[in-house]
């Protein structure tokens, strides 16, 4: 096994056994038989087989394609900064980036399917769209975002990527990345009706949270590629990128800290009923958990320059990140679901036959809408593997190529054999 | 019209099954040229007997499980009267559908367009557009909007209603009765109030009977500072007297 000290460069780790590989398709089949049987079951009965209700009618699919399209934001923001700004930190992560990126947004999308009630229909979102509805803006620019991301993944896999196409495309893509993310910020923040999220700072506090939890995706990725692909990122460039989530942690925990301590002080009534529910109400040991595991914990592991360069604790603790980032978002969209602002008794009718009024709603998701994440984890995780297969391991075989003789791939022992056992496809 | 689905009963119309009594009773009325619809609901006369939500149910075909008319009781509890600072007690109802706002936060936010403002004021849902989003029901901020969770049910099976029951998949509110207008009759809810607790009228109108109504009695509107505009109005109690 050789090494290189060329920082990001490829280095060659034991190769996976072409069991593991079996077992991670069938696993991926059975995540997405699962997801699509629960979708087909959910679309021929209707919504009533989730937990969702006249009240509590955004639930986990909501949730989810906040959490995506944030985490996908988050880690194309990054790269394109960092291309834009000239540091060379992340050029060995930015195809992995990209493809965690726009895997993540398509997921988004087709997250967004089984939450409609009439799903045939979609289509006449874009016949015929209401221009004033932020669901139609968020539509169109995450159309775009996967087109430009589509793009770029093209360029990205190209054996001699240009440098000037590069930074075009990261001049496009970083402002795309904040509008898409901002856009879904708006479908929530524009609401008279909902005044929890009814404030300036939704936007910003969904692009902070959008970058810690795509930061903490890319480097969870990075470093299981790490250990079943050839491709490997040294703990440098894994560092660097740790110490910038380090940063965007305390930035989106100073955003929460003002928004909590602004409504607890001097909020509307309706604004403090709503934030009760996460501070001391039903939601309290998910939000108290999102804190201490998702921010607390990792801000301070993350701030020891040892600790952060080690991959299980660089790992645990990304992973910590992103449970906290879908915690926020469950208590953000719940929370105000909770607490509409006419509570009188009794309340909203149930929705389904002999279900009764009731003004103290409770949300359980029902094994439909796990079904269907499941599903939606197992998409992910597809179009992440298909991503590093075409895209980041020739893409770093190539860059390696290029180093010459004495490079990485350069052995003695006989041709080259590829990733997960397969033969060599260009000999 | 995509809004509602009319029924083809035995009687031709709905106004000609009615009694010549009844159907004066409900008349709408001599109406300008350019009315905007709204309602007034007198809480000094509503006894909280719930008439209007079960005739509401009856006529639209809304199906178990949903209501597109609720009556809400002041106060902390369903069955328990409110205590005011004097320790006397008083109990009022307040029956909650579609405010049909001027500003309506659910049709800005619908995608497709499928809740729409028609020419008297009324906010509508054309079924054919609606895609069950739901992003209707997390904008409105009296949650008066329900969902066809599943295939619509009813008890008994045969719809009873003047209009058919609306696809599952797609949310479905009060409509004015909007089918009713055009034999000029007005909402059932408005007809069938034992207390006759509700006023429908033109808010355009000066001298009709619900501006009338508003002026003398002073009325209030729900979520007022929201900025929604609403067309119902409800008339403050007068008497107030210990129970």
């Amino acid at each position: 096994m050789t090494t290189t000290l060329i920082p990001g460069a490829v280095a060659v780790p034991e190769r996976p056994s072409s069991t593991a590989w079996r077992v991670w398709v069938a696993a991926l089949g059975v995540g997405l038989s699962v997801g699509l049987v629960s979708f087909l079951y959910q679309w021929s009965n209707g919504l009533g087989v989730t937990g969702l209700s006249n009240t509590v009618t955004w639930g986990m699919y909501i949730v989810s394609f906040m959490f995506l399209v944030g985490a996908s934001a988050g880690g194309l923001i990054v790269v394109a900064g960092s291309e834009l700004v000239g540091t060379e930190r992340f050029a060995a992560l930015s195809r992995l980036a990209v493809v965690v990126s726009v895997a993540a947004v398509a997921t988004a999308a087709g997250t967004i399917l089984p939450d409609l009630g009439r799903p045939q229909l979609a289509w006449r979102m874009i016949t015929q769209p209401h221009l004033t509805s932020p669901l139609v803006w968020d539509m169109a620019v995450l159309l775009t975002y996967l087109v430009i991301g589509g793009v770029d993944l093209y360029l990205l896999s190209r054996p001699a990527v240009p440098g000037r196409a590069m930074r075009r495309m990261a001049q496009i893509t970083l402002p795309l990345a904040v509008l898409v993310h901002s856009v879904t910020a708006w479908i929530f923040g524009l609401m008279v009706a909902r005044p929890f999220w009814n404030t300036p700072l939704l936007a910003p506090l969904f692009i902070t949270s959008a970058l810690v939890s795509g930061t903490a995706l890319v480097i969870v990725v990075a470093l299981v590629v790490r250990r079943t692909t050839p491709v490997a990122f040294d703990d440098r460039t894994l560092g660097a990128l740790a110490k910038l989530m380090l940063w965007f942690i305390a930035a989106d925990a100073f955003l929460l800290s003002a928004e909590v301590l602004t409504t607890l002080l001097s909020g509307s009534p309706d604004h403090q009923t709503q934030l009760r529910v996460i501070l001391t109400g039903r939601l309290a040991p998910l939000f108290w958990s999102e804190v201490v595991l998702g921010v607390v914990v990792p801000f301070v592991v993350l701030a020891n320059a040892r600790w952060r360069t080690r991959p299980v604790v660089l790992g645990t603790v990304s992973v910590l990140a992103v449970v906290g980032v879908f915690f926020k978002r469950i208590n953000i969209l719940l929370s105000s679901m909770f607490e509409p602002l006419v509570d009188l008794a009794p309340g909203l009718p149930g929705g389904r036959p002999g279900q009764p009024f009731d003004v103290a709603e409770v949300y359980l998701p029902t094994w439909v809408e796990w079904g269907v994440l499941l599903g939606m984890v197992a998409f992910f995780c597809t179009l992440v593997t298909l991503g590093v297969h075409h895209v980041v391991i020739p893409g770093h075989r190539s860059d390696s190529a290029d180093e010459g003789p004495g490079g990485a791939y350069d052995r003695a022992d006989g041709p080259d054999r590829a990733a997960f056992g397969h033969p060599r496809e260009d000999g | 019209m995509p809004e509602v689905t009319i029924r083809q009963q035995g009687a031709s119309s709905e106004a000609d099954a009615l009694p010549p009594a009844s159907r004066d009773y409900g008349r709408i009325g001599p109406r300008s040229e350019a009315p905007r619809w709204g309602m007034a609901v007198d809480l000094e006369r509503c006894i909280g007997c719930w008439s209007c939500a079960v005739i509401c149910k009856s006529e639209n075909d809304v199906p178990l499980g949903m209501g597109w008319n609720r009556i809400l009781t002041a106060g902390d509890d369903l069955d328990t009267p409110e205590v005011d600072e004097f320790g006397d007690l008083s109990m009022h109802w307040v029956p909650l559908a579609c405010q049909h706002c001027d500003d309506a936060p659910c049709e800005k936010v619908c995608p497709t367009s499928a809740t729409y403002t028609d020419e008297t004021g009324t906010v509508l849902v054309n079924q054919d557009l609606c895609i069950g989003c739901r992003y209707c029901m997390a904008a409105c901020p009296y949650g008066v909007r329900v969902f066809n969770w599943g295939d619509p049910e009813h008890a008994p099976t045969f719809g009873t209603g003047m209009v058919e029951s609306r696809p599952t998949g797609s949310v479905e509110k009060c409509t004015l009765c909007v089918h009713r207008r055009e034999d000029d009759l007005v909402p059932s809810c408005v007809w069938s109030c034992p207390a006759q607790a509700r006023i429908f009228g033109d808010l355009d109108d000066p001298d009709g009977p619900l501006v009338q109504a508003i002026r003398s009695r002073g009325g209030s509107q729900l979520l007022e500072d929201k900025g929604t505009g609403p067309k119902v109005w409800y008339l403050e109690p007068r008497r107030r007297r210990p129970l």
